[in-house]
C-alpha cells in the first residue's frame, strides 16, 4: 500500500477518526483504484461497482473509529468494502436467479497459457458469471471464505455455496478458453 | 498443455486480482464529501443550539437584573417625573378657567391635589402656574430657595385675592362651593393621617409627594401633606406661608 507519501498510515486512519475532510479525501485518493478493483469483480459492470465503491467509502468513514489496528488497514478497508458488495448483491433480488440457473457446463479439461491473460479479461469473464456463481467464487477463491461462512452470509447451504463454486470454475474456464481461441487451448477430453 | 486443477486455476485469479486497480471514471469523492457531509452538520446544529441556549439564559438573566435595578431607579426617579405631570396638568388649568379647573383637580388629585385644592378662586389657580415651576426646581436645589418661594408666594396671594373678588363678582360662585367642598375633607381626616404617614412605605403617588416634601420643607406643616393611609391618597394640609389649611393642632 503507498500510502505513506507526506502522511504515514497512521496519519490518514487518526485524520479519517477525527473526520480531518483532507484525510478522508486523501485516504480515498490512496485506496480507491485499488478497492475499485475489488468492487468490480463482485459487481456486473463499471457503473455498479462504483457505486458499491461511493456506498463503501461511506461505511469506511462512519466505522473508521471501530478500527483497532489489529490486522492490516488495507485488509480492514478491503473488507468493509467486500461486505458492502455483498450487502449490495443481497438487497438485488437478482439473487433469486442465480441459483435456478442450471446451466450444465461441462468440465473442460483444457489447460491455459495464463501469460496471455491479463487481470482485465479475468475481470470480464467474472463480470459474466450469473451474479450468485460470481459472488460464491469472489468469496472462496479471492477472499479465502469458506463454504461455510459463504452458505451463512448468501443464505444458502454450504453445498449450494460448493456446487456453485464448481459450476463458477466450470464457467470461467469455458469463457478463458473462447476468449484465448482454439489455438491456445487443448481438449483433452 | 496439461489440465488445470482447480488450485491453480484459482492461484491465477487471486495473482491476477492481488494488486489490481481500477481508477473512477467519475470523480466519486465529491459524491462521498456530499455524503459524510450530513453528520457533520448534525453535529453542528448542536453546538449552535448549546451555544444559542447559553446566550438567551444570559440575555434573559441580564435582562431580568437589569429590570431590577431599574425598578429601584424609577422609586427614586418618582420623585422628579411627578412633578412635571404638576406643571403641564395645571397650565390647562389656568386657561379654562373655572370648569376645566374643577375637573383636572380631581383626576390630578393624589399628585397634584395640594396644589391645585387650595384655589379658591381663579385667581389662586394663575398665581400656581408661576410658583408652581420654581417648585419643581427648587426641590432639586435646597431648601432655603423654597422659603424663599413661599415670600414670593405670600406676596402673590394679595394680587390673586384681588382677582378672585373680581372674578367672584363675575361668575364664580358655584366654583367656591365645589372647591371648598374638596378641601374640607382632606382636611377633617388630617391629623391622624399625618402622625403614621412618616412610617409607611411608598405604596402611592401621596407618599411620594410627602416623601420629597418632608426632605424639602423642615417644617412642622409640610409645604403639603397628603393622608395615603387609604388607597386613594387625599390632601391632608397644605402649607403656604399666609394660606394654611389642615394644620396639625400640635
Amino acid at each position: 500500500m503507498k500510502l505513506t507519501r507526506s502522511y504515514t498510515i497512521n496519519d490518514l486512519i487518526e485524520g479519517c477518526k477525527a473526520g480531518d475532510r483532507k484525510m478522508q479525501e486523501l485516504l480515498y485518493k490512496q485506496t480507491a483504484s485499488k478497492m475499485l478493483a475489488v468492487c468490480m469483480r463482485y459487481a456486473k459492470d463499471r457503473m455498479e461497482a462504483e457505486d458499491v465503491l461511493q456506498m463503501g467509502y461511506i461505511k469506511i468513514f462512519q466505522k473508521i473509529k471501530e478500527y483497532r489496528g489489529d490486522g492490516s488497514f488495507e485488509g480492514w478497508i478491503r473488507r468493509v468494502m467486500v461486505n458492502t458488495a455483498i450487502e449490495s448483491y443481497r438487497k438485488n433480488l437478482r439473487s433469486l436467479n442465480v441459483v435456478e440457473i442450471d446451466e450444465a457446463y461441462e468440465q473442460p479439461s483444457t489447460g491455459f497459457d495464463f501469460g496471455t491473460l491479463g487481470m482485465q479479461d479475468l475481470m470480464k469473464v467474472i463480470q459474466k458469471l450469473a451474479d450468485g456463481y460470481r459472488m460464491v467464487f469472489n468469496m472462496y477463491v479471492i477472499e479465502g471464505y469458506s463454504h461455510k461462512e459463504i452458505g451463512e452470509t448468501l443464505g444458502i447451504s454450504e453445498g449450494a455455496s460448493k456446487s456453485q463454486l464448481s459450476r463458477a470454475r466450470a464457467i470461467l474456464k469455458e469463457e478463458i478458453i473462447k476468449m484465448e481461441g482454439f489455438g491456445y487451448a487443448t481438449y483433452t477430453g | 498443455m496439461q489440465p488445470i486443477r482447480d488450485k491453480d486455476f484459482d492461484q491465477l485469479f487471486k495473482d491476477a486480482f492481488a494488486d489490481a486497480e481500477v481508477t473512477p471514471s467519475r470523480d466519486l469523492w465529491s459524491n462521498i464529501e456530499s455524503e459524510i457531509a450530513p453528520r457533520k452538520r448534525r453535529i453542528m446544529p448542536i453546538y449552535w443550539l448549546s451555544a444559542a441556549a447559553v446566550l438567551l439564559i444570559a440575555t434573559i438573566g441580564i435582562l431580568v437584573y437589569q429590570q431590577q435595578n431599574s425598578t429601584n431607579e424609577a422609586k427614586q426617579l418618582a420623585n422628579n417625573t411627578i412633578e412635571k405631570p404638576k406643571q403641564g396638568v395645571e397650565a390647562p388649568i389656568i386657561k379654562d378657567q373655572l370648569p376645566a379647573v374643577v375637573e383636572p383637580v380631581k383626576d390630578v388629585a393624589p399628585i397634584l391635589s395640594v396644589e391645585a385644592k387650595p384655589a379658591r378662586t381663579v385667581a389662586k389657580t394663575k398665581f400656581k402656574q408661576d410658583v408652581i415651576k420654581p417648585i419643581a426646581k427648587q426641590r432639586i436645589v435646597t431648601a432655603p430657595e423654597i422659603q424663599k418661594q413661599e415670600t414670593m408666594i405670600a406676596q402673590v396671594e394679595d394680587p390673586k385675592r384681588d382677582i378672585k373678588a373680581q372674578i367672584e363678582e363675575a361668575i364664580l360662585k358655584p366654583r367656591e362651593e365645589i372647591v371648598t367642598a374638596v378641601v374640607a375633607t382632606p382636611v377633617k381626616t388630617d391629623e391622624p393621617v399625618n402622625d403614621n404617614e412618616q412610617n409607611k412605605g411608598i405604596r402611592n403617588v401621596g407618599d411620594v409627594v410627602n416623601l420629597i416634601v418632608n426632605k424639602m420643607d423642615k417644617r412642622k406643616d409640610k409645604l403639603i401633606q397628603f393622608r395615603t393611609d387609604d388607597d386613594d391618597s387625599s390632601l391632608a394640609s397644605i402649607n403656604i406661608g399666609p394660606f394654611k389649611i389642615g394644620k396639625r393642632k400640635k
